[in-house]
């Protein structure tokens, strides 16, 4: 593991500054069936290829962001503020 | 005196790498030899007359130089202590001490050969079939296989360092200093900054041992390609935009175009822009009956011994080859005055254009086309050798044999590309030639030379120079790119219509002595045994048989290993394709990659003052906290009995404020938090979204908008995350910040605290003016400090939280207030039994991954009432199903007392598991938290708990052992 990721705000940094948040679940509503609660606690995608993801870059400017990543090659693509993309 | 290394010496030369007027002696086995200065162990060994180097890994065969490039594994030896040194590549330095491995009682007379003679009762994948039953017997045979197996013998002290680790950037990165390494660094230089990696001690590749003349350079007439090796290598020296990192091995490359290197005792991380891969090509061996007997050398091992360090390999030589290469071999060997008995080329015709083919027959040497070798004889060493006609590319019965001391073989080339497929290309197969080429090179990474199966000098050069160009990218490289592009189609054009090899024939396909794999012992036999046993794949053959998983990592065995699956699964070694190329490319040695011991330490502000009283100091995350100043038992006494102080500076602590605070707080905590008053302190537990306990902690409101948060010492990162993931894209109005080494932190604790702190403070102490669970600002001992009235420890007590610079003062004057009331410090061991007395649970310690509030106990900090909050899906599930397992006190019946982590056992099977144990001061019995079935937890049950193999009774306690109604945390 030694990919590069672009922080919105710091720019292309070593992954080991950041940390990895999971690909971006939907978090049910209050109301949903528990069959809906138990997925989104233990039930991942676990794509082979892109996926919006979480990452934190707790060494440097200390926020959330969102990324694109292909899982297959960690080619991180195109990165956003979580308020610039539906999550 | 020494053993000298002069006998098997040619006369010096200008190209040897060693200097002849400057000898080093070393000693190998006990016994002194004589080098000289640029000789490498192996090369000093073999002029002094050793043959065998090394006794193979399974069937403990002698074995002797074969490749002379640090590639196979026949040279391993044992350096100062250090074990799999590569004798070959690594440089004799005075008074190292050199022994063999892997034999006894020497690599000459090795009594385990005769292993070697048992080789039907070592089949391929024989560890998954033999000694298994019955079971005694592996028991038995395991420690034996164990110890005749293998390579070398790890020290048991730590490797001798230090290691470095260094970081570096770099605008392009070439690997490997041949022709087309050097050509790509020049090329690219003219627009960036350049690293060039390469293994030997000086630039030049295989150009060093090149004895030919060359017209491979443009612009440089007819030259000895060695001399020409000199040229581009100065060019490089003196071009001041390229950095040269000689004797490094780059071992891998990653994502990002992070090459990893090593030099020496360092290790480099260098991140490159782009990356050009000129890594050459490894000749492949041929596979014939004994092909692994000491003489046996690939024909570029014999070239490097004769041109790099003027070693005279033999006197007969019989060269076998599939391509051109033999032929220039042939003539180096007759340049060192050996003779040439025979040389057998697999082609079918005498290659008339090539000069030096025409030069082999005029100088008498016996020229076989349409010929291999078929055998080796000797058993230490090569005697003579069989070739056999070829027909149809089968061999035939038509034999020769000849007396020869050493046997040349090459098979061929293959490209050095594992460094290139690390980085994710894919190496293509061309049918009609035998040949690999890497294809479909990722994004800012190129190819040059032989690792992109470049065939000529002038091919490599060429490549070398495109591929630097495009590196450097947008300074003229595109235009530079037509012109090269156009010189590489004519040079491949002339290489097609005269191709200088063809694909290896192979014989029988099924000896027991035609060595494929040389780290593994893995034959040609039992390739084809393990693809009758019915693996065909090309990963699960090399699982299985293991070849091409030995230090190695394919060099020497991947193609024979595929060309001969191909063979024996009916299919194309096209479609088998080839086993993946991992890091590391060249053994690494555990201390290199684990570089430097730095271990970062976080000291408290009060770290000083612990030190002084003699404090057992423990580590507590990155923290060192005093653990204990003297026993437990008078340190707990004195917060029972009089008054304590602990530094608890180590708590995670967030200010966290705006507008929306409360709602945030209220979201995250499964309590509530917006109903809390100002100047309050509540206990707060955060669960995960499934209900599972993260942390806890103590939460203050200070103001309408503001809160003061403490976390866990081990926690505060994560959950400063944690309160920033879930404000992440809201535009809710909230600031979280970590605040934790701002702060000094003492808690005083114990009946006398009260009195204690009033010496410092105008702050009304009184327990009807300071009530338990609030917090005051005020000032102590002078200094602005955050009061809170909380009680870990179940004593009176407040945690006084100000900022850190004044630490040392606040401390020195409570010790000096408490004196006379018998104040003592008390360290986290203390800290720890006093709160398990209180039945305090730490999240982490007495709570693990699925432990979730109710089941711990504290369905009191849920409010399933308030709207939605994280982890309430979770807990409303949990509500709905019966517990399994709960958290409870117990208290041994006996005198014993368990270990954390001890098992609760029902019938001697165990049920529970034990979280925190200790000996209770006031009790005087072993006691603590456990997990327990649900239907073992009502108070006053008696469970089972085994310690040291005793199983002793406890009964189960619901309610704190100490104060159960919490009137002195109150008082």
């Amino acid at each position: 593991m030694a990919f590069l990721v672009k922080c919105p705000n710091c720019g292309e940094r070593n992954v080991y500054e950041f940390r990895f948040g999971g690909e971006i679940v939907r978090r049910p509503e209050p109301g949903d069936d528990s069959a809906v609660w138990m997925k989104y606690f233990y039930a991942r995608r676990n794509a082979a290829g892109q996926q919006r993801e979480w990452w934190y870059h707790s060494l440097g400017c200390r926020r959330w962001f969102v990324a694109e990543r292909d899982t297959t090659t960690n080619a991180i693509g195109s990165t956003w503020w979580p308020g610039e993309v539906q999550v | 005196m020494p053993i000298p290394s002069e006998q098997g010496r040619l006369p010096a030369a200008a190209h040897h790498l060693v200097d002849r007027d400057r000898p080093v002696v070393f000693e190998f086995n006990g016994r002194q030899f004589q080098a000289y200065e640029g000789d490498t162990i192996a090369s000093a060994l073999y002029a002094a007359g050793v043959r065998i180097f090394s006794r193979s890994f399974k069937y403990h065969r002698s074995r002797g130089l074969l490749c002379v490039a640090g590639a196979c594994p026949n040279c391993l030896m044992s350096v100062d202590g250090v074990p799999n040194v590569r004798a070959c590549t690594t440089r004799v330095e005075a008074g190292m001490r050199v022994r063999h491995q892997n034999a006894w009682p020497s690599q000459e007379r090795d009594f385990l050969s005769v292993l070697d003679r048992f080789g039907r009762l070592m089949p391929v994948g024989f560890y998954y079939k033999t000694f298994h039953t019955p079971k005694l017997f592996w028991k038995a045979a395991r420690p034996i296989i164990r110890r005749v197996a293998g390579l070398g013998r790890v020290g048991q002290d730590p490797e001798p360092g230090p290691h470095h680790h260094e970081f570096r950037h770099t605008d392009v990165a070439v690997v490997g200093g041949g022709p087309a390494g050097m050509a790509a660094a020049l090329a690219a230089s003219a627009g960036a900054r350049v690293v060039l990696v390469d293994d030997p001690p000086t630039l030049g590749g295989s150009l060093r041992y090149d004895s030919r003349t060359s017209a491979g350079l443009p612009g440089m007439g007819e030259v000895l390609a060695l001399d020409s090796a000199r040229k581009l290598a100065s060019e490089v020296e003196a071009n001041d935009r390229i950095e040269v990192l000689s004797e490094a091995t780059a071992f891998g490359l990653y994502e990002g175009r992070l090459l990893a290197i090593t030099q020496g005792d360092s290790m480099i991380r260098l991140r490159a822009g782009r990356v050009v891969i000129a890594t050459g090509s490894h000749e492949t061996p041929l596979v014939f009956d004994r092909n692994d007997i000491p003489g046996v050398m690939l024909s570029t091992g014999l070239q490097r011994l004769i041109n790099l360090y003027g070693v005279k390999p033999g006197t007969t030589a019989m060269v076998a080859t599939t391509g051109d290469q033999g032929y220039y071999a042939a003539l180096d060997l007759l340049g060192a005055g050996m003779r040439v008995a025979v040389l057998a080329d697999s082609r079918p015709a005498f290659p008339d254009r090539l000069d030096a083919a025409r030069d082999l027959r005029n100088l008498g040497v016996l020229v076989l086309p349409s010929h291999t070798l078929v055998r080796a004889e000797g058993v230490k060493k090569v005697v003579g050798g069989v070739v056999s006609r070829l027909q149809d590319g089968r061999t035939t019965t038509e034999e020769r044999q000849f007396d020869a001391d050493i046997i040349a073989m090459s098979g061929g080339f293959e490209p050095a590309a594992s460094l290139l497929q690390q980085a994710g290309a894919s190496l293509a197969y061309d049918e009609s030639s035998g040949e690999t080429r890497p294809s479909e090179l990722p994004e800012g990474v190129f190819a040059a030379g032989g690792a992109a199966g470049a065939h000529s000098l002038e091919e490599a050069i060429l490549q070398g120079r495109l591929a630097g160009a495009r590196a450097a990218s947008g300074t003229g490289g595109a235009r530079a790119a037509s012109g090269l592009r156009r010189g590489l189609q004519i040079a491949r054009a002339e290489y097609t219509a005269a191709p200088a090899q063809s694909r290896p024939p192979f014989r029988g396909l099924r000896g027991s002595k035609q060595i494929v794999c040389f780290c593994e012992d893995v034959t040609s036999k039992d390739i084809a045994t393990a693809v009758d046993e019915g693996f065909r794949d090309i990963q699960i053959l090399k699982r299985y048989s293991t070849v091409t998983m030995g230090p190695c990592q394919g060099k020497m065995c991947h193609r024979n290993f595929v060309d001969i699956a191909a063979v024996h699964t009916g299919s194309s070694a096209g479609d088998l394709g080839s086993t993946t190329a991992r890091p590391p490319v060249q053994p690494v040695s555990l201390g290199t990659l684990a570089g430097p011991a730095h271990i970062p330490v976080k000291r408290t502000p009060l770290d000083r003052r612990h030190r002084a009283l003699g404090a057992e100091m423990m580590d507590s995350n990155l923290w060192q906290r005093p653990r204990l100043y003297g026993s437990v038992q008078d340190e707990a006494m004195a917060v029972r009995n009089a008054v304590g102080i602990i530094d608890v500076s180590t708590l995670g602590k967030l200010d966290v404020r705006g507008r929306d605070a409360p709602a945030l707080l209220d979201r995250l905590y499964t309590h509530s938090f917006s109903t809390l008053r100002n100047g309050r302190v509540r206990y707060g537990v955060l669960c995960a979204d499934n209900g599972t306990i993260m942390d806890d902690g103590t939460v203050t409101r200070l103001a309408e908008d503001r809160y003061f948060v403490t976390t866990s010492t081990a926690g505060v990162e994560a959950i400063e995350e944690w309160f920033k993931w879930w404000m992440a894209g809201s535009d809710a109005c909230a600031y979280v910040t970590n605040v934790t080494s701002g702060y000094a932190v003492i808690n005083v604790a114990g009946p006398r605290a009260r009195e204690t702190l009033a010496k410092l403070t105008d702050v009304d102490l009184s327990p009807k003016a300071f009530r338990y669970m609030r917090a005051r600002e005020g000032s102590v001992a002078g200094v602005p400090t955050l009061m809170l009235r909380i009680g870990f420890v179940g004593e009176t007590g407040w945690e006084l939280h100000f900022p850190a610079e004044y630490g040392e003062h606040v401390w020195d004057a409570l010790m000096e207030a408490g004196k006379e009331l018998g104040i003592r410090t008390f360290g986290t061991e203390t800290q720890r039994v006093l709160r398990l007395e209180k039945m305090h649970i730490i999240p982490n310690q007495d709570t693990d991954m699925v432990s979730n509030p109710l089941d711990a106990g504290m369905r009191w900090v849920v409010r399933m009432d308030k709207d939605d909050f994280i982890g309430r899906g979770g807990l409303a599930a949990a509500m709905d199903r019966p517990a399994r397992n709960r958290l409870v006190g117990f208290v041994m019946e006996d005198g014993a007392v368990p270990h954390d982590g001890d098992a609760v056992v029902s019938d001697m099977a165990p049920v529970g598991r034990v979280t925190s144990s200790r000996l209770s001061p006031t009790m005087g019995k072993g006691f603590g938290f456990c997990w327990v079935p649900a239907d073992l937890a009502e108070h006053g049950t008696t469970i089972h708990i085994r310690t040291d193999g005793v199983v002793s009774p406890a009964e189960v306690r619901t309610e704190p052992f100490y104060d159960p109604e919490g009137k002195r945390l109150r008082e």
